[in-house]
């Protein structure tokens, strides 16, 4: 199945046209997403982390909807990027690794939006149990951008 | 995509914009002294802002510098010695000035922070600027003595000793060398610079968005601890940027995507020095709202970073020479 979603018409004029519009800017949208996805997450960390403990976490809001909206262009983008060369990636250990680094990223921005917005805030974000949460969302984004530019490298 | 130049345009840029690097350090350096003489913190405030707008201007100076180096190869009278000569100073010359727009930069960031200047980080700039002015000299000298026949017969010409290329501590050839036997040295560059580019958009965000009205709730002096993360960011991305550009020039000298990138990037690193001075946005407390200008400088510092992304990735599509 693999192979043949690589062979598709689709995925035969995505690689090979000359046009920008193909491959070129499916490839750009998801670089673009995962700068907006992998820095929203990096910044709200920082600031559960400590630095800039001025900024009230419930004002942090919008970038959860930035990042939620970066991941949707990703997904995407992702899908996109992965029919065209499904018989290459899909048997590349790298990339379900990334994958799984992606989802761990995520579920540790849900576990840190539902502990931001609601109830006695402040405490929770002086929390160890958040800061460990921030730092575990640190090592799923940058791993998952070292998995995600090693797939270009690694055959 | 409309291009910036040919060969001879690019040589051309590098005879104009070298001497923001090499005179302009001079007279800030002066901006600098009158300030500490006087105890004039407005006037060393000017002096670093200006220091941080040089050190950006130095990036096109050295890319420039290659496309330059490339159109004279070959011809008559020119010794590729010389020119790898010239470029290693000029390499060292970038180091030195891009060092000392970080540190302006980390004062005007102190400034924000204390009110008030100390001594130490203004005595810290000057230091390096005079050290960033005699690696431009050297710099400028070797590359005086590259194509000047008018000058050759005279006493200076030679003052810095003669063309010997690879001698220098740090060298072109050497990070070269360093790329093609480290085969891992590429991937790691390119993660870092994603790394560094979605720290420092990161940063970027939650800063803009408030100007732009997107976050509210919160003071514009509240994400001053986060600055420097955006400034490291930064740093990396321009590191690993440099080490590409000087493993493979080849990929961009030529390449109009990466003439935008950089064109793109001038204006963009401009908006975050101005978003460190901007009196007005450092002012509005948890409930105010920007004026126009300032919600449209957070928007156009976010839309010229995209766009310095957007080009960057397209490096080898639109320029076509990877």
């Amino acid at each position: 199945m693999l192979t043949s979603l690589a062979h598709s018409a689709f995925s035969t004029w995505l690689l090979q046209s000359d046009s920008i519009w193909a491959y070129p800017i499916v490839l750009t949208l998801h670089t673009f997403a995962m700068m907006v996805l992998a820095g929203a997450a990096l910044v709200i960390d920082l600031r559960l982390l400590g630095f800039a403990d001025e900024i009230p976490l419930p004002t942090v809001v919008p970038l959860f909807r930035a990042l939620w909206g970066a991941f949707a262009i990703s997904a995407v983008t992702g899908t996109i990027l992965f029919i065209a060369t499904a018989d290459t990636r899909g048997r590349q250990l790298l990339f379900w690794i990334k994958l799984a680094l992606v989802a761990l990223g995520l579920v540790t921005a849900v576990m840190i939006r539902r502990r931001s917005v609601r109830g006695d805030v402040e405490a929770v974000a002086k929390s160890d149990a958040v800061k460990r949460l921030a730092i575990v969302s640190v090592f799923a984004w940058l791993a998952a951008i070292t998995a995600g530019r090693f797939l270009a490298y690694i055959p | 995509m409309p291009t910036v130049g040919n060969g001879a345009d690019l040589a051309h840029l590098h005879l104009l914009l070298n001497h923001f690097p090499t005179i302009g350090t001079i007279l800030v350096f002066g901006v600098l002294l009158i300030g500490l003489v006087r105890r004039n913190e407005h006037i060393q405030k000017v002096g670093f802002e200006a220091i941080f707008l040089i050190a950006l201007a130095t990036l096109p100076v050295y890319i420039s510098g290659n496309a330059a180096a490339d159109v004279l190869t070959g011809a008559a009278g020119v010794s590729t010695d010389a020119i790898a000569t010239h470029n290693d100073a000029a390499l060292a010359s970038l180091i030195m000035m891009a060092m000392t727009g970080a540190f302006a930069w980390f004062a005007l960031w102190r400034l924000r922070r204390n009110g008030r200047l100390t001594n130490g980080l203004t005595w810290t700039v000057l230091v390096l600027a005079a050290l960033t002015i005699a690696a431009v000299s050297l710099a400028a000298n070797l590359g005086g003595a590259i194509r000047h026949p008018e000058i050759q017969g005279g006493q200076y010409a030679g003052l810095f000793g003669s063309a010997t290329g690879g001698s220098a501590l740090i060298s072109a050839a050497g990070v070269r060398n360093y790329e093609s036997q480290h085969p891992y040295a590429w991937p790691i560059s390119e993660t870092l610079h994603f790394i560094g580019m979605s720290l420092m958009f990161g940063v970027l965000m939650i800063v803009n968005f408030r100007l732009v009205g997107w976050v509210r709730g919160m003071s514009f002096a509240s994400v001053h601890r986060l600055l420097p993360f955006g400034m490291i960011g930064f740093g990396i991305n321009f590191m690993t940027g440099m080490f590409f550009f000087i493993a493979k020039p080849e990929q961009y000298i030529y390449n109009v995507a990466f003439h935008w990138k950089l064109i793109l990037l001038m204006l963009a690193g401009a908006t975050y020095l101005v978003l460190t001075v901007y009196d007005e946005a450092w002012a509005l407390t948890a409930s105010a709202e920007a004026s126009l200008a300032g919600k449209l400088l957070g928007g156009s510092a976010l839309v010229l970073w995209i766009g310095v992304m957007y080009f960057g990735r397209m490096l080898p599509y639109i320029g076509s020479s990877f």
